[in-house]
């Protein structure tokens, strides 16, 4: 018994010692860095069989076709632009590559449209003596609408200004929330917003994680509840202006907002990004961005390409030129009807 | 989870029924560990060395750099000295960089460990110790790269069987101990986030998905090794000695489809007093 006693510690140290768990570490040459990103998007990223049926997107066609093009004698500018060129088949602006020198982008899903904004015209609207809180500037425009005009969701809300906020606008006959252009940021601060605008809880879409690293190793859809604020709440009507720049977390809030009562969105289709993103790297050191987390609607259905408003309307140039904000003034016209 | 408690449970029957089996004496071995008066040994030891670190939740890429550790540790003789009790704390920090040296990783980490192990003294100059210890640690992995999946915790408590051997010995007319020890996991739990899921997932929506994990050596494969000698510095106060040594702690884990690794090769410098 001794000797088996002994035998087994030895198995076992010997076990725990020779066993080794790694993982291949690619060359920083132009075909290890292409090797590494590829494989890198390839166990990772979460919208390939999305994107299959989308627009046909094959990853393992992309490897055949971008392969060829990596050389020992390629620069680092050359890698890079060619390195973007393949991150860009995925149409994705949650997937991006970044350098000390430049940053690889797709942002074809707001460039390749219209942009229903005109700073100018938001300044004329605004005018100099707006308020701002929580990152946020509002006023009340002269037909006594609240304006609240949110570009980021980068900070964190502070609840208490949140509540100054609705407190003014408070006597207001509506609220004009414009959101056109606000890129996103984090998903809590969209939360804690969209909070204000519904008295119970509700079930404002579903989110999964991938368990493995093939195409579609992933979890049960996980229900997103959306919970009242305990602050003060919005009770009247509330438009939602969107344009093709509104991305990420703020087209999670149009989607939490959609769930909303008394709440109508006009503008364009929303820029998408239903990806939660997580990052990587590459052997020379630049790193990856790319979507882990897909995220639905409360129909399950991918809100990666965007969310379509409930009214469409475009900036026209007749209104530009006279001065007037096409989708706030339509805006203003549905809260007094 | 009910088969697994079943295994955890038959797998630590195992160890106790390993370490009672000891305790039969043999032709060539004399338990004499009650007769020899073993003092009670506390040290302090501080270690320095290189480390490797991957983590393929935070990135693809190995870190390398320097780790920093302290180890406390208390050696005491219990049930008339033929069982040693030993208690260990180690707190360690380390900076490792990837290979462009454009991102680091930080990591702090507090280690436990609580071993009993019978002694056998085949002579007077030799021992040998075998039991078995519980094992917890808590620490963080930071990496700089940003985004939604920065950090790791890293929280695990674990079954090890451990052993180790001593000789004393004159070295320069003064009374010296080399000592081996080393310990690996058998099976415990730890914490971990699922592949792809985020940390805003599990505790921003309460999103459970085998996030505490069972684990076997199969899936840590890990070893902790520490080599050292004990030297007295001063004749007159030969119960402080002088302890330099290498400590090797190899920790893995391949769980939910991620892979771990954190390899620490330490010089040991402290000091260790009897009483």
């Amino acid at each position: 018994m001794k000797k088996l006693s002994f035998i087994l510690y030895i198995l076992l140290f010997s076990i725990a010692l020779t066993s080794c768990v790694d993982e291949e570490q690619y060359d920083n040459t132009p075909q290890g860095n292409f090797e590494a990103l590829w494989k890198i998007l390839d166990e990772h990223y979460c919208f390939f069989d999305y994107k299959k049926a989308e627009y046909g997107l094959d990853w393992n066609e992309v490897y055949r076709r971008y392969q060829p093009q990596f050389r020992g004698s390629m620069t680092r500018t050359q890698q890079f632009e060619v390195l973007a060129n393949m991150l860009s088949e995925l149409r994705d602006g949650h997937v991006n590559l970044y350098s000390a020198f430049d940053v690889g982008r797709n942002w074809s899903w707001h460039e390749n449209f219209p942009a229903n904004y005109s700073d100018t015209l938001i300044r004329k609207y605004l005018g100099t003596d707006y308020r701002i809180a929580a990152g946020m500037q509002y006023r009340i425009l002269d037909d006594n609408i609240g304006y609240l005009r949110s570009t980021t969701f980068s900070n964190e809300l502070g609840e208490g200004n949140l509540d100054e906020i609705f407190y003014y606008l408070a006597p207001c006959r509506g609220l004009i929330l414009d959101l056109r252009n606000n890129s996103g940021g984090l998903v809590t601060s969209a939360e804690q917003l969209a909070a204000r605008f519904t008295n119970e809880e509700r079930l404002v879409g579903y989110m999964q994680h991938k368990t493995g690293r093939g195409h579609n190793d992933f979890s049960a859809m996980e229900e997103q509840r959306l919970k009242p604020s305990n602050g003060i709440r919005w009770q009247k009507k509330v438009v939602v202006l969107t344009n093709r720049s509104v991305f990420s977390a703020a087209n999670e809030f149009v989607k939490y907002m959609k769930c909303c009562p008394q709440v109508i969105v006009v503008g364009d289709r929303t820029g998408g990004g239903a990806g939660l993103p997580f990052t990587s790297e590459i052997p020379c050191g630049w790193t990856v961005r790319f979507s882990a987390c897909p995220m639905y609607d409360r129909d399950r259905n991918s809100t990666e390409f965007g969310i379509a408003p409930d009214h469409a309307v475009a900036l026209k140039d007749d209104d530009v030129v006279n001065g007037y904000d096409t989708l706030i003034e339509y805006a203003r016209k549905e809260i007094s009807r | 989870m009910k088969n697994g408690k079943k295994i955890v449970l038959s797998i630590v029957a195992l160890c106790i029924a390993i370490v009672s089996q000891a305790q039969v004496a043999g032709d060539s071995i004399v338990l004499v560990g009650h007769l020899c008066g073993d003092p009670t040994v506390r040290s302090k030891m501080f270690a320095i060395g290189p480390a490797k670190i991957l983590d393929t939740y935070l990135s693809a890429e190995q870190y390398s750099g320097i780790e920093l550790r302290y180890v406390s540790q208390s050696v005491k003789p219990i049930r008339q000295g033929s069982w040693l009790q030993i208690v260990t704390h180690q707190g360690s920090f380390c900076s490792v960089s990837n290979r462009a040296d454009n991102h680091n990783e930080l990591v702090g980490m507090y280690q436990f460990q609580y071993a009993q192990h019978y002694v056998l003294r085949p002579s007077e100059q030799l021992r040998f110790e075998v039991g078995g210890a519980i094992g917890a640690h808590l620490g963080f992995l930071y990496n700089t790269l940003g985004g939604n999946n920065p950090v790791q915790v890293q929280a695990a408590i674990q079954l090890r069987p451990s052993a180790a051997a001593s000789y004393v010995f004159p070295l320069f007319k003064r009374q010296s101990v080399v000592r081996y020890e080393v310990s690996a996991p058998l099976v415990g739990l730890m914490f971990s986030p699922n592949y792809g899921q985020s940390y805003y997932e599990i505790f921003g929506r309460g999103n459970y998905d085998r996030n505490i994990v069972p684990t076997t050596i199969a899936s840590t494969p890990s070893l902790s090794h520490l080599l050292s000698l004990d030297f007295p510095i001063s004749k007159k106060n030969p119960r402080t000695k002088l302890r330099i040594g290498y400590l090797g702690d190899y920790r893995q884990a391949k769980v939910n489809n991620l892979k771990y690794h954190h390899y620490s090769h330490l010089l040991v410098v402290g000091w260790t007093k009897s009483f």
